[in-house]
């Protein structure tokens, strides 16, 4: 169970997130809506725990357990796992070298082997096929000279193999085509569990006809301006933001 | 001696009594008045600006004697079993009784170098260096590799230098490689003479018409002070891939002097340098390009912590009979704190007017934005670090086309990397 507590944050200076609470129940999918500026990546940022911005009140547990002293990776082997917006590009570093290394510190940090080669491998092989992933791009530097699509898939990919107890999806959908959309969000909803909090955080309702959510959350101006059902999306889709944004000033 | 230096250092009188007590001739003679006239290179020589050898070195330890029984005893304490093909050295002198026997390797000859071996002048033309004078004044004792036109030696041959500990030491060592026409060869050269002492040692190489030469360097603990000399000479069609590997070194040089003599050549030179604490390390070469139609690929990387300092400089010369020259130089360092330091030089000397010739230089540090990618997957900072400072510095191994040879620099660079000094 993910649990935000009258969050504030601010960057130079300037408040990003003003006082944000939100819970997000193990296997909830929960989406957080808004417009441009409202805060969303840096919510999802800050959960993973990116520096730069400074948390000035407030709490977010994961299974009761304080995240914001842990650094980024102790944060993901406890179960924490960040869909990035734009994947990063690591020339120089094979994605099967970078799995591997991901994979075997998240297992040294909890206290479990390494796995052994095959093991790995047969996993990797199974999770890559489900997401039409061909074996030869794991040899490639990770996600150099990828397109948006790949780049995506190799996201959810390292997802599957992570495990993750709570994912953060930080617009999943921004560079995507139909198609691979498609491919994605149901290698998303392979990996819906009742162990397993989501939390979607998009500008549109496209993603959400892929990824049925059971919470929908309005975000603008740093937080939660209203709370609803799946009916919310489809509300906001038809009426815009324009109602939430005067609300929340 | 001709007109001697004004006000010279004590490590330049060191130089000039120790002429003086051992008479020497011919061509060493000759080097040694040129020494004698220009002395160590300081500030002041446009070409060593950022490497003062003359603030630096104050005294010429004593010079390095013919190791006894004794110190190759201590040598070969250090000398590791390995499948490569040795070829041993204690403070520059040629060991043959350390050496494997190479005698029954086909089109392959190991001798030691004759006193007044011609072909080392001959390699060495046009190259105007006052290290490369003190070298040819004073190293003996060094090994002749040769291998026969046409031959082609499967086994890694692999020169090691070691020391005879016995204190601080002057050392001059020279060698020469020779590969015959058509000739392909791999070689590594290790370096291991300690951290105590002075070093001016010279690898000379000659690659005959379409031979190719896989080079590499591990140079991971170096002299107190310390210039490596690498010159080379292509024929036409030959291949020159060299490599460095360069770590550990408190005040280094590197210095390369390559020609393409005969046309459509192809020399890739390329190098790692990884430095800590105060190290100073200086690559600085001079590629000719003399003929028309050949390629050259540089590409040298810096990863530089605490305050140490990286120096690249690299000159290509382009004279006009050098039509359809393809050139690309390619310098760049990755500053892991505030207080290291990089200085990167390049220039580019064109006289043809058909050529293709580029250049580039960048220095940052590591993106953070990267580290916090491979963080949120779990990999802890340190670790994170130490993968992206590896695929940086390991690139430099691509241009080596025997996979052995990248395999041995790759693993020397890990363990380099595996006490966490680079992150």
């Amino acid at each position: 169970m993910l649990e935000i507590n009258n969050l504030h944050i601010s960057i130079a200076g300037k408040k990003i997130i003003d006082g944000l609470s939100l819970t997000v129940a193990d296997g909830e999918v929960a989406a957080i809506m808004g417009p441009n500026g409202s805060g969303k990546s840096t919510l999802s940022y800050v959960i993973a725990g990116r520096a730069d911005y400074e948390v000035t009140e407030g709490s977010i547990r994961l299974d009761g357990v304080d995240l914001l002293d842990k650094t980024p990776s102790e944060r993901a082997a406890l179960g924490l796992f960040l869909v990035f917006q734009y994947p990063l590009e690591i020339p120089g570093v094979t994605t099967m070298t970078f799995l591997k290394a991901a994979l075997n510190a998240q297992r040294k940090a909890r206290n479990e082997d390494e796995l052994s080669i095959p093991d790995f491998m047969r996993r990797v092989r199974g999770a890559a096929s489900k997401l039409n992933i061909p074996l030869d791009m794991l040899k490639r530097p990770v996600n150099l000279g990828f397109s948006g699509g790949e780049k995506k898939r190799m996201e959810i990919l390292q997802m599957a193999l992570l495990e993750p107890k709570f994912a953060i999806l930080d617009e999943m959908d921004s560079g995507l085509d139909i198609d691979a959309l498609r491919v994605c969000a149901e290698g998303v909803n392979a990996l819906r569990s009742k162990d397993r909090g989501l939390l979607v955080i998009t500008h549109y309702q496209r993603l959400l006809d892929y990824i049925a959510p059971d919470s929908v959350h309005v975000m603008s101006r740093g937080r939660i301006v209203k709370s609803g059902g799946p009916e919310l999306a489809l509300e906001l889709e038809k009426s815009g933001y324009a109602d939430y944004i005067e609300e929340a000033a | 001696m001709g007109a001697l230096l004004q006000n010279p250092t004590q490590a330049e009188q060191d130089f000039l009594a120790r002429f003086a007590l051992e008479p020497v001739d011919g061509e060493r003679q000759a080097a040694a008045e040129r020494f004698a006239r220009a002395g160590l290179p300081s500030r002041r020589n446009e070409a060593w600006h950022y490497t003062d050898l003359r603030a630096k070195l104050r005294a010429a330890p004593p010079l390095a004697a013919r190791p006894d029984a004794a110190a190759l005893a201590r040598a070969k304490q250090k000398l590791a079993p390995s499948d490569r093909l040795s070829i041993v050295t204690v403070d520059g002198y040629f060991i043959r009784e350390l050496s494997d026997d190479l005698s029954s390797t086909p089109g392959l000859s190991v001798r030691a170098l004759k006193a007044d071996e011609p072909a080392l002048k001959s390699l060495s033309r046009g190259a105007d260096d006052a290290l490369l004078d003190l070298n040819a004044a004073f190293a003996q004792g060094g090994v002749a590799i040769e291998i026969a036109a046409g031959a082609q030696v499967e086994k890694i041959l692999e020169l090691v230098a070691l020391d005879s500990a016995s204190g601080a030491l002057s050392r001059f060592a020279h060698h020469l490689v020779v590969l015959g026409e058509g000739a392909h060869a791999s070689l590594v050269e290790t370096r291991a003479e300690g951290a105590e002492g002075f070093g001016d040692s010279a690898l000379f190489v000659s690659l005959g018409r379409g031979a190719q030469l896989d080079y590499a360097c591990r140079s991971l603990e170096g002299g107190a002070v310390e210039v490596q000399n690498f010159v080379a000479r292509l024929g036409s069609e030959a291949q020159l891939r060299a490599v460095s590997l360069l770590a550990g070194a408190p005040f280094l040089r590197r210095q390369y002097f390559v020609s393409c003599d005969g046309a459509n050549g192809q020399i890739h030179l390329s190098g790692a340098t990884l430095l800590r604490g105060r190290e100073h390390a200086d690559v600085t070469l001079t590629l000719d390009h003399d003929a028309p139609a050949c390629l050259s690929r540089e590409t040298f990387k810096y990863v530089l912590a605490d305050q140490a300092d990286g120096v690249f400089q690299g000159k290509i010369v382009v004279p006009p009979h050098a039509q359809k020259t393809d050139g690309k130089m390619l310098c760049r360092a990755l500053l892991l704190s505030d207080d290291a330091a990089m200085s990167s030089k390049p220039e580019l000397e064109i006289f043809a007017d058909d050529v293709a010739c580029g250049h580039g230089a960048a220095c940052a540090k590591l993106d953070a934005s990267q580290l916090f990618y491979m963080e949120s997957r779990g990999i802890p900072r340190a670790e994170s670090q130490a993968i992206l400072v590896e695929a940086f510095a390991a690139e430099a191994f691509d241009d080596l086309k025997d996979e052995r040879l990248r395999d041995l620099l790759s693993a020397d660079l890990a363990l380099l990397l595996a006490d966490g000094a680079f992150t």
